[in-house]
């Protein structure tokens, strides 16, 4: 009889042996798993080469055709959120060079002793450190679910000339949801309540330059000037 | 009908894939169709392959690129190649269309597994050598039924149940192979 590591599942998962029910049992654990989900991307990379193995083929020509009803069928994407989108991504390229999304807390102690140490408060649950591309560490922000708090350091952020910024949670595939300037951050805040902590695992935080007050809208309406990815620092 | 290419594709670049990426994440159409026209025969391929019917596999491939179009906001390059990427995309969505169906009636398939191991070896332009030999070197270390099983399973979408009729054997002991396949395969990727 052999007996299931986590890693087996995952494994057959991306072989694509595992039974229907099981198949969709796993897909529905790696919504909440991150390690699950960090063995399957594992086996994914790994076995990935073998895409090549198989002979290419054309598909018929009106396929074309009919993808693009398809996606006209639902509507494109706002300005807005393509505009968030776009600042996120860009930004997140600091975080590839120092492989903190990988490695997790101890990378992440690493930048900010290399940028001049702000001492971390162990009870936070989740960090980012928002910074503009390629230069030091502007804010550090702290959520920790368990309290509902939101906090922010600010290591060298400035707000322009009559303007406020304001702090946007950022969950993936979701419109921003506002966390209040950051000004008001400094003690620790209660946090606006989010549907469940797996749309929380996968957010970003990003700092947009305001009026002064935030924004009119609830939205942000102003340029993306901070952004940074929210890390997992305590289970 | 449509012919199989038997050589390896042109493999569009890492950087010119990541690009075009970035611009579909933007909504931009023009760059979709670019990726859709580089990608298409080598994803539909795939997903045929799995699925082995040639009307589903179409209508697998549009959901697949409807996917890619929603989802292109969330690829990061530091997670992995373009490619890569994608590959999963389509194999998921097949996969998942396969499974839900259940059995399929028998099929003569060919045992493809040694050719497509052999294809492993094949040159191909700026595709990450490393990744391919080290897989090619971790597959060549397994018994044959073992290695076998898991090229079937990957590039062709045996189910633990095709696979047991094919190798004339119990289906625990075909999922008993795959474990130890993927044990091994695991502790010889970990050992460099």
């Amino acid at each position: 009889m052999s007996f299931s590591e986590p890693w087996t599942r995952a494994g057959e998962y991306v072989l694509g042996t595992l039974p229907h029910a099981e198949r969709s049992a796993l897909e529905e654990e790696l919504t909440r798993d991150i390690d699950l989900q960090a063995e399957v991307d594992g086996w994914q990379s790994r076995f990935a080469p073998l895409g090549d193995l198989v002979p290419a083929e054309e598909p018929s020509s009106h396929l074309w055709e009919a993808i693009e009803r398809r996606i006209e069928a639902q509507g494109g994407r706002t300005p807005a959120e393509v505009r968030i989108v776009e600042r996120l991504t860009r930004s997140v390229r600091i975080w590839r060079t120092t492989s903190v999304v990988a490695g997790g807390l101890a990378a992440v102690l690493a930048v900010v002793v290399a940028i001049g140490a702000i001492r971390l408060r162990p009870s936070a649950n989740y960090l980012a450190v928002v910074d503009r591309s390629g230069t030091a560490p502007a804010m550090i922000v702290h959520v920790d679910l368990a309290r509902a708090s939101v906090q922010v350091r600010s290591v060298n952020a400035q707000a322009p000339d009559g303007r406020s910024l304001e702090l946007w949670y950022v969950g993936k595939g979701r419109k921003p949801v506002s966390l209040g300037l950051t000004s008001a951050l400094t003690e620790p805040r209660r946090l606006p309540s989010l549907k469940s902590q797996a749309d929380f695992e996968d957010g970003q935080i990003a700092v947009s330059s305001e009026p002064k007050g935030g924004s009119p809208t609830g939205s942000p309406t102003g340029p993306i000037v901070y952004s940074g990815r929210l890390i997992r620092t305590s289970l | 009908m449509h012919e199989a290419s038997s050589d390896l594709p042109f493999q569009p670049s890492l950087d010119e894939l990541q690009l075009l990426l970035a611009r579909v994440a933007r909504g931009d159409r023009l760059a979709f169709k670019s990726l859709y026209t580089k990608t298409s025969g080598r994803l539909f391929g795939i997903v045929k392959r799995i699925v082995r019917n040639h009307a589903l596999a179409e209508e697998v491939l549009q959901e697949v690129y409807v996917r890619i179009w929603e989802r292109a906001s969330s690829y990061d390059a530091a997670v992995g190649a373009p490619s890569a990427w994608l590959t999963v995309i389509a194999r998921n969505r097949a996969i998942d269309v396969t499974r839900q169906r259940g059995e399929r009636p028998a099929s003569v398939v060919h045992d493809d597994g040694e050719k497509l191991l052999l294809r492993l070896s094949a040159p191909t332009d700026g595709l990450d050598l490393a990744d391919r030999d080290q897989l090619k070197r971790c597959l060549a270390e397994l018994d044959e039924p073992l290695r076998r099983c898991i090229l079937l399973a990957y590039c062709i979408g045996y189910s633990r149940e095709e696979l047991a009729v094919r190798f004339d054997r119990p289906v625990n002991s075909v999922k008993t192979w795959l474990h130890r396949g993927l044990a091994s395969l695991r502790a010889c990727f970990e050992a460099v």
